[in-house]
């Protein structure tokens, strides 16, 4: 005669086979170490190549060819794009445009989403379906719709100062969202009524108190105005306006293709740059959220 | 210290009556609680004193200057919110410093002023902590230092307690009516909470459907509710229907019995139906041994319920006279039992009526 195994709990047999077996399972859940199936690690480095590859090969052809004297070419491709007056010009050109386009997008929004969501919340619905009309329209409509409108304005329409006027429109839906919820993070309307109840105005109140609890919100939505305003393309080209991304595809349909490409790696990194800023201000944002700001 | 007038106030929210005219005088220096449930308008009364609501008619008079027409940054009025309301972005300092550094005060007397504050709410240690470094009950005391710093007219306390734990409620609830009786600021208190109004208050004005039910001290709000809400409404009160037999001699019947009620019935008429209330406290109960005969003054009853309150337990005892509760201390509920037999009997004089027909 055999005695039954004691396994778990001091059960005999079977039983106490199963119970060990979900207790192991159990374990290797809690224990911290989450464990990948192949076909994660699978997927995961298929998207990589993915998108990394493309990325890799620009750099990468950035860097490469040789010059007349047969050294490789290095940094020399950036130095060239860099010492050409065009690309200065038409570089500070978006910049200049960028930061006027954020200028008069917050101008414009951080007043109107406040009061909307201050005095006016009937109109939020209102406002939530504007906000999104940019990502419906096409720039294209946009700017034939636009410029028979503009010609009417011969001092405005034949200068590059006319560009923010229109990129706000394509920035709306990035910076109001960024407001919304900024605005939606904090109990605006105690605070709005802690102020005034204080003595502070309406706009002292939103100065005061209201701007510098949205700043992670409003900084976040600048960049996105910024990025937009430094890559439009289609309006500025239609409009001939020599601006960042119009000069980047001029290059390109010439013959120098590896300044284009230096040219594609800086437009890249400015991005990143402004992603990893966006990053940043948006962890800031959800460990003071975390630490319960306002309740 | 000003003195606030409410007259005839009247505001509505499309069908709703929020407030009904209404009427109400407090003196200088004096703590009035506006008490009641959630929706009787008490809010809407205090936000239109301190002006974030207009009213559809009436006046708002504080030191008998209307000030209906003066925004809210100007009337000079210190309010304590039920959400807490100090500004995320400044320290406990900074916060005490707003409405000073809004009047433009120099650096040094700012400072100064807030340091007393903040010395007098008990939390000068934390005025470099930000509100999210602060529990809910310090939040609270520097939103109070807060707007006493700007040296209001009046102060507005609007549940300024509601999202606070019992412990810190109770112990702040005293701090606030301590600062107010050493300050001898003028102060409007809204809650729903009848303890808090009661213990605090100078007066207590209990609010029904957007008008004031009664005002009085709080003795007399509970010791003598002068309509069915507010008897029903402040503390637990026994709702017994009777008959009135002679309103002359003061007697009424509740059941088979004949209660005396004294002075209370002489505004009925015989054969008014009417509904005696007393609290669960003037009802008392005795605990009768195996085969003991019921006493001739007590009437019987059987318990049918026994709640736990701490020093007092709420005994449930169905009688001749109807449902009734009864406090007792918790040392003789030991020697009761659900479905146990006791005797019964009314404190004399503490049965009150109000008529139902």
């Amino acid at each position: 005669m055999t005695t039954p195994a004691v396994l778990a709990d001091g059960l005999p047999g079977d039983v106490g086979r199963k119970r060990a077996a979900i207790s192991r399972r159990g374990q290797a859940r809690r224990g911290g170490r989450t464990r990948f199936p192949l076909w994660s690690w699978f997927w995961i480095g298929f998207a990589a190549l993915y998108f990394l590859v493309p990325v890799f090969s620009l750099v990468q052809f950035s860097f490469g060819g040789t010059l007349a004297n047969g050294r490789s070419a290095g940094f020399h491709w950036f130095l060239a794009v860099f010492d050409d007056p065009a690309f200065r010009s038409s570089f500070w050109l978006s910049a200049q445009i960028a930061f006027e386009t954020v200028a008069l997008s917050l101008l414009l929004m951080v007043p109107t989403v406040f009061w909307v969501h201050l005095r006016l919340p009937r109109l939020k619905p209102v406002m939530d379906f504007v906000s999104v009309l940019p990502f419906v329209v096409p720039p294209i409509v946009l700017v034939v719709g636009l410029e028979p409108f503009l010609q009417n304005f011969t001092w405005l329409y034949s200068r590059p100062e006319v560009l923010p006027f229109i990129y706000v429109v394509f920035a709306l839906p990035f910076l109001y969202r960024s407001i919304d919820a900024g605005l939606r993070a904090i109990d605006l309307r105690t605070l709005s009524e802690a102020a005034s109840n204080l003595g502070a105005s309406t706009f002292g109140a939103l100065a005061r108190v209201v701007l510098p609890n949205l700043r992670s919100a409003v900084i976040g939505g600048s960049l996105l105005t910024f990025a937009i305003a430094m890559g439009e393309y289609t309006i500025a080209s239609l409009l001939l306006f020599n601006t960042f991304p119009v000069y980047i595809f001029y290059i390109g349909q010439g013959p120098a293709a590896h300044e284009a490409t230096a040219l594609s790696v800086i437009s890249l990194l400015l991005t990143w740059i402004a992603m990893a800023a966006l990053f940043v201000i948006g962890r800031g944002g959800r460990e003071t959220a975390q630490l319960g700001v306002t309740k | 210290m000003a003195t606030i007038e409410l007259q005839e106030l009247t505001r509505r929210f499309g069908d709703v009556v929020a407030l009904d005219s209404l009427e109400l005088e407090v003196a200088s220096g004096e703590f009035v609680s506006l008490l009641g449930p959630s929706g009787c308008g008490k809010t809407t009364a205090l936000r239109i004193v301190a002006g974030f609501e207009w009213p559809d008619s009436g006046r708002v008079l504080v030191a008998g200057r209307d000030v209906l027409d003066l925004p809210a940054n100007r009337r000079n009025m210190g309010m304590v919110f039920q959400a807490y309301s100090l500004f995320p972005n400044m320290t406990a300092q900074q916060n005490v410093e707003f409405g000073l550094r809004v009047r433009r005060r120099p650096k040094h007397d700012r400072s100064k002023r807030a340091a007393e504050l903040l010395d007098l709410v008990g939390l000068a240690a934390q005025k470099d902590r930000y509100p999210r470094q602060l529990s809910g009950g310090q939040q609270q005391r520097v939103a109070l230092a807060r707007c006493l710093a700007i040296e209001p007219s009046v102060l507005l306390l609007d549940e300024p307690l509601s999202a606070l734990d019992a412990k810190v409620r109770v112990q702040l609830r005293e701090e606030v009516r301590r600062i107010q009786l050493e300050l001898g600021i003028t102060t409007l208190y809204v809650t729903h909470d009848q303890e808090e109004a009661l213990s605090v208050s100078d007066r207590v004005a209990v609010m029904s459907s957007g008008r004031i039910e009664q005002i009085g001290s709080p003795a007399e709000i509970y010791g003598h509710p002068r309509t069915p809400f507010v008897a029903s409404f402040v503390g637990t009160m026994n709702h017994l229907e009777a008959t009135v037999v002679s309103s002359a001699a003061g007697k009424v019947r509740c059941g088979p019995a004949v209660l005396d009620v004294g002075l209370s019935a002489a505004s009925h008429s015989d054969g008014d139906v009417v509904t005696m209330y007393v609290r669960p406290e003037h009802v008392h109960v005795v605990a009768l041994a195996p085969g003991q005969d019921m006493p001739p003054e007590l009437f019987e009853g059987k318990v049918t319920s026994l709640t736990f309150l701490g020093p007092v337990t709420r005994v449930g005892i169905a009688s001749a006279l109807g449902g009734l509760l009864a406090d007792v201390s918790s040392s003789m509920a030991l020697s009761l039992a659900i479905d146990s037999t006791v005797g019964v009997s009314i404190e004399a004089g503490s049965l009150r009526s109000l008529a139902l027909t």
